[in-house]
C-alpha cells in the first residue's frame, strides 16, 4: 500500500510541474499571457518568426511586406510576429497590431528564447523554421535597407522569398551573409 | 503539457545556438575587463552621456517629435545604448551631411570624436547611470509654437492620405491667404503635420498663383518633387523657408522682413516616407508679422547645371560644375545645396579676386533624406570679382544604394524623383558702400540672368529673367529681344506673352502687341494684367469696344486695381458713354483718391457732359 501512494505522488508531481509559473524553462507567450507553442499551431507548415518592435522605424516600414509574405505563402508557412522587447506590453503590441493592418498572430518574447532560438538580433529580421523545429533560414528579409537611415528605392534580393521557395521544393536553403539592418533587440548577450 | 513538450525542443536549439559565433557576448567580456582596470575611467549616463544626449539627440527623441522613440531619461537611452554607439560611430545620427570647418554654419549637429567614444565606452561598461548629482537639469522644451502664439495660423484645405508602402512621396498644399493689406512677415514656422513621415518641407511664394491650376480641385494639392513658381518680376525680397526634423523656425533679423500681398499662395512642397502604415498629413503654417516693413532685400543666387547631367549608367565619378562672378559686392547669409538621390559629394567654394580659395560648403556623402538649408553663423563678406563654384559629383553605380534604378541606367537633368539635379542656392545681402543697394540687385540679377543664358540660350525661364530685369534697368529694346526668344521658347506661356505684349506697348508699337497679349489670355483667362495691357492695346488703336470689354474683365478680375476702373472710364468716354465713364472714373478715385489720371478724366467727363458739343 505505501509502495502505491508514494508512485501516486510521483506522477502527481510530474504533470504539475511544467504549469508551474517558477519553471525553469521559459517560453514564448500569447498576448493573454499564456505560453504558446508555435509549432503546434503551424502543424505541417513551416514556421515563421518575424522579429519586430514596435517603436523601430524600420522593422515598421516592412509591415506591408510581411502582411504580403505571409499571405503569398499561407499554404506552406504560418507566420508569427514576434516581439522580444519585454516592457513592450500586450496593449501596446494590440494597437500595434491594427496600426500597421496586421492579421496575423504575435508572441511576446519576454525572454528571447525564441530570438535565441533563430539567432537573430535585429528587428525586423525572419528565421525559418521546419516543422520538425529545424532552423533553416535567419537574418534579412531582404535588402531594401543597407544600413540605419539608408534605403535602397527598392529591394533588390529577397532572401527570405529565397528561403521559403527553397524549404517548400525541399532544396537545401542558403543563409545569407548579410546581416538584417534595423533595430537592436537588446539583452541578447 | 504543451509547454512540456516545448521546453524540450529549446534544449535542441541551444546545442546550436552554442556553435554560432556570438560576437556580442565576446565583446561584453572584454568590456568588463577594460572597466575593472580603469574605474577612474568610468562613464555614465548622469555625467557623461546625458549633456549629449539632451543637446543632440533629445531636440527630435521625445514625444510629438519626428524621432521615432523618446531620449529624455537614462531608462529610455539605456534601451537604446547599443544602437545609439553603434549609428553614432558611423555618424548616421545626429543627422548632418556638411564636414567641419570654416566657415561655421548655425546649429551644427555634429559630435566629436571623443563624444562618440564616451558612447562606445558607455556601452562597453554596461551603460551605467552614475550619481544622481552629477545628472544635468532635463532639457526645456517650448511646447507649441516655437516662437509664441503666430499672429496668423493657416492649415492646408485637405489632408494628404500617405499610403502605408511604396517609395519616397512628394506633395504639395497651397495655403491661400486672404490677407486685407500687405503683411511684413518677421518668421514663419512650418508645422508639417505627421512628422515621423516628414523628411523636409519647403515653401515657396506663389504671388501669380501659377501653381493653383495643378491641383485637380481647389484645395486638394498636388504631387511633384519640383516647383516651378512663376513670377512676372524678380521679387525684391527673396528668402528660405524650410523645415527639417528639428529645425527651430529661422527668424528673420532686423530689416530683412519678407513682404506678403493679399491674395499671395504660400506653397509647401513636403517630402514624405511611408511609415509601413497609412497616414494623413495636414500641415499648418504659423505667420509672425512685424509694423517693420523691409528695408535689406535679399537675393537668392541660383548656381545650377541640369544641363550637364547625363550620367552614363555605371559611371560612379560623374562631375558637374558652374561658376558664377559676382559683379558686386554681398554678404553671403545662407546655403542650400540641392541633388537628388545619385549625388554623391557635394561642395561650393569661392575663389576671392586675389585668387584665395575658401570653402563654403563640404558635403563628402550626400543624402537627399537629410538636406537641408544651412545659415552661416558669422555672414561672408564676398567682394566684387570673387568667384563662386559648384562642384557636384554623382554616382550612378549599383554601389550608390540610393540609385532609383536597379541596374543602373542613364539619368539626365529633371525635376522628377528619378531625374537628377545640380543646384546651390545661396542667399545674399548686397553690400558695401559702392553702390546703393538698389543698383546692386540689378546688378546681380543682370549677371545672374546672362550667365543663366550664356550657359543655356533655350532656357526658358533664364531668357525670361534677362528680359525682365533689362526692362526694370529700363533697356526696352534689349528686353523686347530676349522676351522674344522666350515666346518662342514656350509660345503659349500666358506670363512670357504678356511680358512680350507690354514692351511693345511700352516701345509704341500697339499693332504688334495685340497677338501675343491675346495668347495670354487665351492661355490665362483670369489674367487680370493681360487683360488690362490687351484693353490698352485695343485703345491705343482706337478699338474702344474690345477695349472696354477687356478692362472690364481685368476690373472684374481684380476688383481692387485702381487703374482697370480709370482706362475703363477712359475708354468709355472715347466711345461717347459718358455716363458709364463718370461711373468708372469715380470708382477708381474711391480705389485710389490719389489716380491723378481717374482725376483728370473725370474732370474732362463732366466738363463735357455740362457743355455737350
Amino acid at each position: 500500500m505505501r509502495g502505491t501512494s508514494l508512485l501516486l505522488a510521483c506522477v502527481l508531481l510530474a504533470i504539475t510541474f511544467p504549469a508551474s509559473p517558477q519553471s525553469a524553462t521559459k517560453s514564448p507567450l500569447d498576448l493573454e499571457g499564456r505560453p504558446a507553442d508555435p509549432f503546434r499551431l503551424a502543424g505541417s507548415k513551416l514556421v515563421v518568426f518575424l522579429f519586430l518592435r514596435t517603436d523601430c522605424p524600420i522593422s515598421n516600414r516592412y509591415a506591408p511586406t510581411i502582411q504580403d509574405l505571409s499571405n503569398r505563402y499561407s499554404e506552406h508557412a504560418s507566420f508569427f510576429l514576434v516581439y522580444p522587447i519585454a516592457s513592450e506590453i500586450p496593449e501596446q503590441i494590440r494597437k500595434h497590431l491594427q496600426d500597421y493592418g496586421y492579421h496575423l498572430p504575435a508572441l511576446r518574447d519576454p525572454d528571447l528564447v525564441l530570438a535565441r532560438e533563430s539567432h537573430v538580433s535585429i528587428t525586423p529580421e525572419a528565421a525559418v523554421f521546419s516543422p520538425d523545429k529545424k532552423l533553416l533560414y535567419h537574418g534579412r528579409i531582404d535588402d531594401w535597407y543597407v544600413d540605419f537611415g539608408r534605403a535602397r528605392r527598392e529591394p533588390t534580393t529577397h532572401e527570405l522569398t529565397a528561403a521559403l521557395d527553397n524549404a517548400i521544393a525541399h532544396k537545401p536553403v542558403s543563409t545569407t551573409d548579410a546581416p538584417a539592418v534595423g533595430c537592436f533587440i537588446p539583452g541578447l548577450t | 503539457m504543451n509547454h512540456a513538450k516545448y521546453s524540450l525542443a529549446a534544449g535542441v536549439f541551444l546545442g546550436i545556438f552554442a556553435l554560432a559565433s556570438v560576437p556580442h557576448a565576446a565583446q561584453q567580456k572584454q568590456a568588463s575587463a577594460l572597466s575593472d582596470k580603469s574605474s577612474a575611467q568610468r562613464v555614465t549616463f548622469n555625467r557623461d552621456i546625458a549633456p549629449v544626449v539632451y543637446r543632440y539627440c533629445a531636440p527630435c527623441h521625445r514625444p510629438g517629435e519626428a524621432a521615432p522613440f523618446s531620449l529624455l531619461t537614462y531608462q529610455d537611452t539605456r534601451k537604446f545604448a547599443d544602437q545609439i554607439a553603434f549609428i553614432t560611430e558611423k555618424r548616421i545620427m545626429p543627422p548632418w551631411l556638411p564636414s567641419s570647418g570654416e566657415p561655421k554654419l548655425s546649429g551644427e549637429l555634429r559630435l566629436t570624436g571623443e563624444q562618440i567614444a564616451l558612447f562606445r565606452e558607455w556601452v562597453k561598461q554596461g551603460a551605467p547611470q552614475g550619481y544622481p548629482a552629477d545628472l544635468p537639469p532635463a532639457p526645456h522644451f517650448t511646447p507649441g509654437w516655437q516662437l509664441g502664439p503666430p499672429d496668423a495660423i493657416l492649415h492646408a484645405q485637405k489632408p494628404y492620405a500617405l499610403p502605408a508602402q511604396g517609395t519616397d512621396n512628394y506633395w504639395n498644399f497651397i495655403f491661400r491667404t486672404n490677407f486685407p493689406e500687405t503683411r511684413w512677415i518677421r518668421a514663419i514656422e512650418i508645422r508639417p503635420g505627421e512628422k515621423r513621415v516628414v523628411h523636409h518641407a519647403n515653401m515657396f511664394v506663389d504671388r501669380l498663383h501659377s501653381s493653383r491650376d495643378q491641383e485637380q480641385h481647389p484645395g486638394d494639392g498636388f504631387p511633384g518633387m519640383e516647383l516651378r513658381i512663376e513670377s512676372e518680376s524678380f521679387d525684391p525680397d527673396s528668402h528660405f523657408f524650410f523645415w527639417k526634423p528639428g529645425s527651430i523656425p529661422h527668424e528673420e533679423p532686423e530689416g530683412m522682413a519678407f513682404r506678403l500681398d493679399p491674395g499671395d499662395d504660400l506653397v509647401l512642397n513636403v517630402h514624405l516616407q511611408p511609415s509601413g502604415k497609412p497616414e494623413t498629413v495636414q500641415p499648418t503654417i504659423g505667420l509672425y508679422f512685424t509694423d517693420h516693413p523691409a528695408t535689406k532685400f535679399p537675393f537668392l543666387l541660383e548656381l545650377q547645371n541640369d544641363r550637364a547631367l547625363d550620367i552614363p549608367p555605371n559611371d560612379a565619378d560623374f562631375e558637374v560644375n558652374d561658376d558664377f562672378t559676382l559683379p558686386t559686392e554681398v554678404q553671403l547669409l545662407a546655403i542650400y545645396p540641392h541633388a537628388h538621390y545619385i549625388g554623391r559629394e557635394l561642395s561650393a567654394t569661392v575663389t576671392y579676386p586675389d585668387g584665395t580659395l575658401k570653402n563654403l560648403i563640404h558635403i563628402p556623402h550626400w543624402d537627399l533624406n537629410w538636406q537641408a538649408v544651412y545659415y552661416y553663423e558669422d555672414p561672408l563678406v564676398l567682394p566684387a570679382g570673387t568667384r563662386i563654384s559648384m562642384h557636384y559629383i554623382y554616382d550612378n553605380s549599383t554601389a550608390n544604394i540610393a540609385n532609383p534604378f536597379h541596374p543602373p541606367q542613364r539619368i539626365k537633368g529633371g525635376n522628377r524623383t528619378t531625374d537628377e539635379m545640380a543646384h546651390l542656392w545661396l542667399q545674399v545681402l548686397p553690400h558695401g558702400d559702392a553702390l546703393p543697394p538698389d543698383q546692386a540687385r540689378l546688378l546681380l540679377q543682370e549677371a545672374m540672368a546672362r550667365h543663366d543664358v550664356t550657359r543655356d540660350p533655350a532656357d526658358f525661364s533664364a531668357q525670361y529673367n534677362l528680359a525682365a530685369v533689362l526692362q526694370a534697368k529700363g533697356d526696352s529694346p534689349e528686353a523686347l529681344q530676349h522676351f522674344q526668344a522666350a515666346v518662342q521658347l514656350r509660345p503659349n506661356d500666358a506670363i512670357a506673352n504678356n511680358a512680350f505684349g507690354a514692351v511693345l506697348l511700352a516701345l509704341g508699337n500697339p499693332a504688334e502687341a495685340t497677338a501675343p497679349l491675346l495668347r495670354a489670355v487665351q492661355s490665362k483667362p483670369d489674367y487680370a494684367a493681360a487683360h488690362y495691357n490687351l484693353g490698352n492695346a485695343y485703345a491705343s488703336q482706337g478699338n474702344f469696344s474690345p477695349a472696354i470689354a477687356e478692362f472690364a474683365e481685368a476690373a472684374r478680375l481684380n476688383p481692387q486695381d485702381s487703374m482697370s476702373e480709370a482706362n475703363l472710364g477712359a475708354a468709355f468716354a472715347e466711345a461717347g458713354n459718358l455716363d458709364e465713364a463718370q461711373k468708372h472714373l469715380e470708382r477708381a478715385l474711391q480705389l485710389d483718391p490719389q489716380n491723378t489720371l481717374a482725376s483728370n478724366n473725370l474732370d474732362e467727363v463732366k466738363r463735357r457732359r455740362a457743355s455737350p458739343q
